[in-house]
């Protein structure tokens, strides 16, 4: 009987230091649950928007970009840009110094930005392969302790924002370790510092500076929607991202967590291929003619599957631009599938005696948008509605459909998204900066819009520039190869107990949350 | 007995190169792997760049060729996405999985058995029926829903176990941190009863089954009913004479079932956040991490073929009708 009572002692006190364990979060502890691992901690390796929003938690940069598309210095104080645009020297501030306590100079900064270029290392995180590839970055040299010079290729109207994304570190520290050291154990710049790393797990944060409330953050990683929802609501975290759409009311309803949803900057579309290739495929030869393709907008209601399949009333694209910057005399294509009959039939689709007016495929990738797989279906229903027969491939996005985007050799109709930014028009519009850009993923050639760069980087005022786009985008608007989707919402799961709001750009950045 | 163990392991080096064969051709179908790591802006040339540093760039059996060589000189390759040697991440979440699946097949095992005998004991009576009521359900039942209603249920609604998470008992025990290790245990047990239900239901359940089934032949064999007629208790009839007779294919399902868990846990440990191999594999195969992968498999590989090894000796052990 003793040895039974022991054993149950020992059970229940056994259950009790677990349940000390699982405690719910202290007051100087802030809890972000992510759906995707952490991968590195090497600042030119980053490449994932999660794995980005911690490190940037541990690194400075030049300049912030905030939630608006305002700009803030951050590391730096001043920035000239030289007359030819190809010269960007940077002032930094004083009395900076990395985690090591090294003393963060110019030369500092010069060496982050050549050391993410430096092919021996072989990054292909943001900063090279973005970053650098976008602006045309040749070298950055430190002038004298405080100043140093980035030196781009060519004029650039957004190499500003661009390089703001690149993370600074100090050189004596990363010169003595090993790559693999490096993506293990981060020297930071920023007010956090790495505490620890669990793969798979967990990251620990410490804040060793200002700005920051919390004196710890962990992110954990919680793949599954379900289960951190339930986190959520348990109080054992305070920020989910990626709320499932059909979780909204359950963490509304829950009385410990409400969610925030935010028309995000990731522009989806359905892309019309226009290549050679693909026209000759069938249905390609049909959507050469923009006639077909501005009847196709009209066939398709996306505030309907925003409101059904994403649980958010998000407003319908004009364009390639996020609406702050959007060509604003533009409205939305309503649906209205007689007048997308009545165009098809008028371009010379009309409908056959088995009412298809013309076959084409459809490829998708599931898996990485929000529904992505519902909302693929639904559209391709709606393009049926109007006689387009349609047929569809969704693959596997990461092995199979990205090589297949990133070769452009995908369509004739794709659906995809685009990330985007609020800070300047044109940041969105260098998707389709040349007709051979990585990003074109169409082929669109049409000159009323591609020999319009010339004029932009001319343009000498702000006023100029604007008219400037606002005529590409009402090309793009009207004969462009983007059937316009929406906005990507994003759903955040906050807990009452915390004060934060979401952004719109995915960026999640806790320097100034609080405890209500 | 040593011959045959020899035989095998030689046998295993064919299996273990035919798997990674196997894997790597699988992983290269897909197309070139080097656009999962550039950006959608890199010009070709920096493709290119990126391409030849990555090792894509030469022709696929030298690819394989060289990741054999270096193999053989203990050189797994560094993870494309971790930017660590690949080994050292397959085995720091092998303990995490390894945990698991012990503790699911514990429930699984001391659970089926008692459920098998006393549904063969009972056939056709109503303990029988509810039994093999259960299995079915154990059978049918997607181990990602129990796993999400259990979590709903005991995790959040109750509050009775932890939601998701992992705290590691058998990593600090292999790094002989042994302090950690024993501290951890009572909140790593304590983590684990959620998910470790969730992957062993099923086991329990086809256990459950194949032990009545099992337990319904041998009950019905001569040696039984003569035992029986010499006035052995009822209970050494079973536990001495059926049971251990009943118990051989189980040994064989069971030796066959850790292996499977092994590698097949990886809803689960996605649903309960588990930091495990199975979402390492899984997480490296949609990244085109190939080191990783290909580690990854050589470890699962090596397991099963020494848990199969394993069986076959139990297997001589318990039965010594069987000679190798």
């Amino acid at each position: 009987m003793s040895k039974t009572r022991s054993l149950f002692m020992a059970a229940t006190a056994s259950i009790a230091l677990a349940q000390t364990a699982t405690a719910q979060v202290s007051d100087d502890t802030l809890v972000v649950g992510l759906s995707a691992d952490i991968t590195t901690f090497e600042p030119a390796a980053i490449s994932s928007r999660d794995n980005a929003n911690i490190v940037r938690h541990i690194f400075e940069t030049l300049f912030s970009i905030e939630g608006d598309g305002s700009v803030v210095p951050d590391l730096a104080t001043n920035l000239a840009i030289s007359d030819d645009g190809l010269a960007y020297t940077y002032t930094i501030e004083e009395g900076r110094t990395c985690h090591d306590g090294e003393a963060l100079t110019a030369e500092d900064v010069a060496y982050s930005f050549n050391r993410a270029k430096d092919p021996a290392n072989a990054f292909t995180g943001n900063t090279p392969g973005f970053v650098f590839s976008s602006v045309g970055f040749v070298d950055a040299v430190a002038i004298d302790d405080l100043n140093v010079q980035i030196n781009i290729a060519a004029p650039n109207p957004i190499a500003f924002g661009l390089l703001a994304e690149v993370y600074i570190h100090c050189k004596d520290s990363y010169e003595a370790m090993t790559l693999e050291q490096a993506a293990a154990s981060p020297v930071g710049s920023g007010s956090y510092k790495l505490a620890s790393w669990t793969p798979g797990s967990e990251v620990v944060l410490e804040k060793v500076a200002d700005p920051g409330t919390f004196q710890n953050i962990i992110y954990r990683i919680i793949p599954e929607a379900s289960t951190r929802s339930a986190e959520l609501m348990a109080g054992n975290v305070d920020i989910i991202t990626n709320v499932a759409p059909d979780q909204i009311d359950a963490i509304n309803a829950s009385g410990t967590a409400e969610v925030q949803a935010v028309q995000g900057t990731r522009r989806m579309y359905v892309g019309f291929n226009l290549s050679e290739p693909f026209a000759a495929m069938p249905g390609g030869d049909a959507i050469q003619n923009p006639d077909v393709r501005r009847a196709l907008q009209y066939a398709v209601d996306v505030p309907t599957i925003c409101e059904q399949l994403l649980n958010f009333p998000c407003v319908r694209a004009t364009g390639i631009v996020n609406p702050p910057n959007a060509n604003q005399s533009l409205t939305p294509y309503p649906y209205d599938p007689a007048m997308a009959e009545k165009l098809l039939d008028e371009a010379g689709w009309p409908r056959l005696e088995d009412g298809n007016r013309f076959t084409i495929r459809f490829q998708a990738g599931k898996g990485r948008y929000l529904n992505d797989e519902n909302v693929v279906l639904a559209i391709a229903q709606y393009l049926s509605d109007v006689g387009i027969n349609i047929e569809l491939d969704v693959m596997e996005w990461g092995s199979v459909y990205v090589p297949l985007i990133r070769e452009r050799n995908v369509g004739p109709l794709f659906f995809l998204g685009s990330g985007g930014a609020l800070w300047s028009p044109l940041y969105d519009m260098t998707d389709l900066a040349k007709v051979d850009s990585g990003t074109n993923y169409t082929h669109w050639s049409d000159p009323r819009w591609f020999d319009r760069w010339a004029d932009i980087s001319a343009a000498k005022t702000p006023e100029e520039q604007r008219v400037i786009i606002d005529e590409m985008l009402q090309v793009f608007y009207d004969d462009g190869p983007w059937l316009h989707m929406y906005f990507q919402p994003d759903f955040y799961g906050v807990s009452n107990r915390l004060n934060w709001t979401a952004r719109p750009d995915e960026k999640v950045y806790l320097f100034n949350a609080t405890l209500n | 007995m040593w011959t045959f163990i020899v035989r095998r392991l030689l046998q295993s080096v064919i299996v273990i190169l035919g798997v990674t064969l196997i894997s790597f051709i699988s992983l290269q179908m897909g197309g070139d792997p080097t656009y999962l790591f550039v950006s959608e802006r890199a010009s070709e040339e920096e493709i290119q760049m990126i391409r030849e540093a990555l090792g894509f760039d030469k022709p696929l059996h030298i690819q394989y060729l060289t990741y054999l060589w270096n193999i053989a000189h203990g050189d797994f390759g560094n993870s494309l996405s971790y930017r660590q040697p690949a080994m050292g991440i397959v085995l720091g979440a092998l303990p995490a999985t390894i945990e698991l699946t012990i503790f699911s097949m514990v429930i699984a095992i001391t659970l089926a058995i008692p459920f098998g005998v006393f549904a063969a004991l009972y056939r056709g009576r109503a303990l029988d029926g509810s039994i093999m009521t259960m299995a079915m359900f154990g059978q049918s039942i997607p181990s990602f829903w129990l796993g999400i209603m259990m979590i709903l249920f005991f995790g959040l609604y109750l509050g009775w176990f932890p939601i998701s998470g992992q705290v590691p008992f058998l990593m600090p025990l292999f790094q002989g941190d042994f302090a950690t290790a024993f501290g951890n245990l009572p909140s790593s047990l304590y983590h684990l009863v959620l998910p470790a239900v969730a992957v062993g239901f099923y086991s329990l359940s086809r256990n459950s089954r194949l032990v009545r089934s099992s337990m319904l032949e041998v009950l019905g064999q001569d040696y039984v009913r003569t035992a029986r007629s010499k006035g052995i208790s009822e209970r050494a009839v079973v536990v001495n004479h059926a049971l251990r007779n009943a118990w051989l294919p189980v040994v064989t399902m069971i030796g066959l079932e850790f292996g499977f868990l092994l590698g097949g846990v990886v809803v689960i440990e996605t649903v309960f956040s588990w930091p495990g191999i199975g979402r390492l594999v899984f997480n490296a195969i949609n990244q085109r991490d190939i080191p990783v992968v290909q580690a990854s498999v050589i470890v699962l590989s090596v397991i099963f073929i020494a848990l199969n090894l394993i069986v076959d000796l139990i297997y001589v052990r318990i039965d010594p009708r069987v000679k190798l």
